[in-house]
């Protein structure tokens, strides 16, 4: 199966129809893709990635991935699928009182036993799989640390790492690297490259920077006002383009 | 393709929903004026009578003559300047561009009288405003649309309002509360026979009031406790965030309101309850504190619910855990030290209430201090307040270290 994902019409409507967040989005993700999703903020790009997964539910429109409808699925089903998509977020959303190694295991409770889970009880290979995992990431050695205890980027990798735990077929990240500093941002999108290369796993990241989204994707979308208004690869984005997809007024940014 | 969605999704919207709003928007101005101007007018006809006249009534209009005046004035505040309802609703009467008439003013006062039917009638119209605003030029709009120059708060007319009511306010209270400064300061030697006995406490009932004290603090440890057990599964069906769909919506709101009535009641009226329930003794003590602590713990630990990073509950949901783990993983991890901090709070409050308690029969060291007031046998109470003293400063004392640590 050449396409992963397929996404008809998707359309979300906030607060009773007054706030049109996505309207009428359909494209495809192959396998092994790199795909950035670009825009102004508000364009609707943390909407798309949750109705992915549907931890927004969207209004309208249909989500297949890897053949089955993710729209249609019962909330059993959506678990078992959910657990096929890996997630990384801008703020982390780790537990911050928690260890890194609790945050990491986290990322496995799909798999895991719940009863078992309720005692905080895993299975040895699943602890095993998360060092393996903060080993991937080079945070091994602050796995009994706390997570606020981390600087954000080691906060993002251990994100990464809960993701990992999943063996996901798909990776979402919401502007995983919003909330870091330029040179951070390379070393956890570093990260993220290294995974679509070797693992072959399909990845979708919303990115806020033009100079990223070159850098790292196989090809980028990018949405304004919730509808899709350029597709195709990153050196097809001329002058022209970023005007229409920014604004007339906005500017070029590098994070080098 | 696109557009036809659009159009579905924008168009359908009714109309009726904004114009419902509006005009309920305007009825809240005028109700908010004319409380707060009965108020006004209620606390100014007592100051007059209590200080002015000395006589102690509150009102000296019937009631609903005070409600017409007060209607009136509101229209005339309403029409010609920005009243105290307008600001807080962010409402403010505008010509939108065009030159401002006094005249208009003036009509517009005099249609307001009847702006039911125009609004009525406006319900059911095509038009954008009702009838009343576009014979005079003069719209009911938003605050947010109109640009305001500064005006000193004693020009304003709202704030005069506000000061006013204020100043009465602060006049009626010293009236009502029969302040006597005079006896406050003339009459404090009457007391001196109680503090010398008070100060030299009767040290024979040390051992009987220390059973006493154990009593009131296992009273207060049992309430604790048992409170725990309810509140901690009760708040999480307190918490707004939590709470979903209908059936979730209708739990919330049932046990809100059951926690405030509950807080609501004081612990001693509680008390007086269980008394007659279960007869005089600790144990009523027991559940008086029991019942209120659920509601004061119930609302503490969902407040803290409310206020949870809903981030580490999203990563769980995307990870594919169920709602037990999203509770186990995502959430629990962050209230914890909260809720033990919030107990341990509720406990050092339970000892003081305790103490409290005896005095209307629910056991412990509080009874025997009342009993002990009631026969004037000051030296024996002294006894048992030191007590009291020294267990509440220690249970404060440790409560408040404990709990500095768990933050």
């Amino acid at each position: 199966m050449d396409e992963q994902l397929v996404i008809e019409h998707l359309s979300k409507v906030y607060e009773r129809g007054e706030v049109l967040a996505l309207n009428d989005v359909s494209f495809t993700v192959k396998k092994g893709e790199f795909l950035v999703v670009i825009g102004l903020s508000g364009s609707g790009k943390s909407t798309l990635l949750r109705c992915i997964n549907r931890l927004i539910e969207p209004t309208a429109g249909k989500v297949f991935f890897e053949g089955v409808d993710v729209t249609a699925a019962s909330s059993r089903e959506l678990l078992r699928i959910r657990r096929k998509m890996g997630m990384i977020f801008q703020q982390f959303n780790l537990v911050k009182r928690s260890s890194v190694l609790t945050n990491v295991l986290a990322g496995r409770l799909g798999y895991v036993n719940p009863w078992l889970s309720v005692i905080h009880k895993f299975p040895r290979e699943d602890i095993e799989l998360a060092f393996k995992n903060l080993d991937r990431v080079a945070i091994r050695d602050q796995a009994y640390k706390r997570a606020d205890e981390l600087s954000g980027g080691q906060q993002q990798r251990v994100g990464i790492a809960r993701a990992l735990m999943q063996e996901p077929d798909l990776l979402m990240a919401d502007e995983p690297v919003s909330a870091l500093d330029p040179a951070t941002s390379h070393s956890v999108m570093k990260y993220l490259e290294q995974m679509n290369q070797e693992d072959g796993v399909t990845v979708i990241t919303s990115l806020h920077f033009l100079s990223l989204a070159r850098r790292y994707g196989t090809r980028i979308l990018a949405l304004k006002d919730g509808e899709i208004v350029f597709e195709g690869l990153p050196s097809e984005i001329d002058e022209a383009r970023f005007k229409e997809i920014y604004g007339d007024e906005a500017e070029h940014v590098e994070v080098s | 393709m696109q557009d036809r969605y659009h159009a579905e999704l924008m168009m359908d919207e009714p109309d009726f929903r904004k114009r419902f709003q509006s005009i309920r928007r305007r009825a809240l101005v005028l109700l908010t004026d004319v409380i707060a101007l009965s108020y006004l007018w209620t606390l100014a006809s007592y100051c007059w009578n209590r200080f002015v006249l000395g006589t102690g009534s509150y009102i000296t209009l019937p009631w609903w003559a005070m409600i017409i005046i007060a209607i009136e004035i509101a229209a005339v505040w309403e029409n010609f300047g920005v009243s105290l309802g307008m600001h807080l609703l962010g409402v403010r009467l505008s010509s939108r561009s065009e030159e401002s008439n006094p005249a208009n003013h003036a009509l517009r006062y005099l249609l307001w009288h009847i702006a039911p039917l125009s609004l009525i009638s406006f319900f059911f119209s095509s038009k954008e405003e009702p009838w009343h605003d576009r014979v005079t030029h003069l719209y009911a709009v938003s605050a947010a649309e109109v640009e305001e120059k500064r005006v000193s708060w004693y020009r304003t007319s709202w704030k005069n309002a506000l000061a006013l009511i204020g100043v009465l306010t602060v006049l009626t209270a010293v009236g009502v509360t029969d302040m006597d400064l005079y006896a406050l300061f003339t009459r404090a030697s009457r007391t001196g026979r109680i503090w010398t006995r008070l100060l030299n406490p009767n040290f024979s009932l040390l051992g009987s009031g220390f059973r006493l004290l154990i009593v009131t603090i296992y009273m207060a440890f049992m309430a604790t406790i048992f409170a725990i057990v309810v509140a901690v599964p009760l708040s999480f069906f307190a918490a707004r965030n939590l709470a979903q769909g209908i059936i979730g919506r209708a739990i919330y709101t049932v046990v809100r309101v059951a926690i405030s009535i509950t807080r609501s009641i004081d612990a001693i009226i509680w008390a007086i309850i269980f008394l007659v329930w279960v007869r005089v003794g600790a144990f009523p003590g027991v559940l008086a504190l029991f019942v209120h602590s659920i509601a004061d713990l119930t609302k503490l630990y969902s407040e803290r619910l409310e206020s949870i990073d809903p981030g580490p509950v999203e990563a769980i949901r995307a990870a594919g855990g169920n709602k037990l783990q999203v509770i186990l993983y995502g959430i629990i991890p962050q209230i914890i030290n909260p809720y033990l901090s919030f107990t341990l709070y509720r406990w050092d409050i339970n000892v003081r209430m305790a103490t409290i308690i005896g005095i209307v029969g629910g056991g412990g060291i509080g009874q025997s201090l009342y009993q002990y007031m009631k026969v004037s046998d000051y030296s024996s109470a002294g006894m048992m307040m030191l007590l009291i003293v020294v267990t509440v400063w220690s249970i404060d004392y440790i409560s408040a270290r404990l709990r500095a640590r768990l933050n």
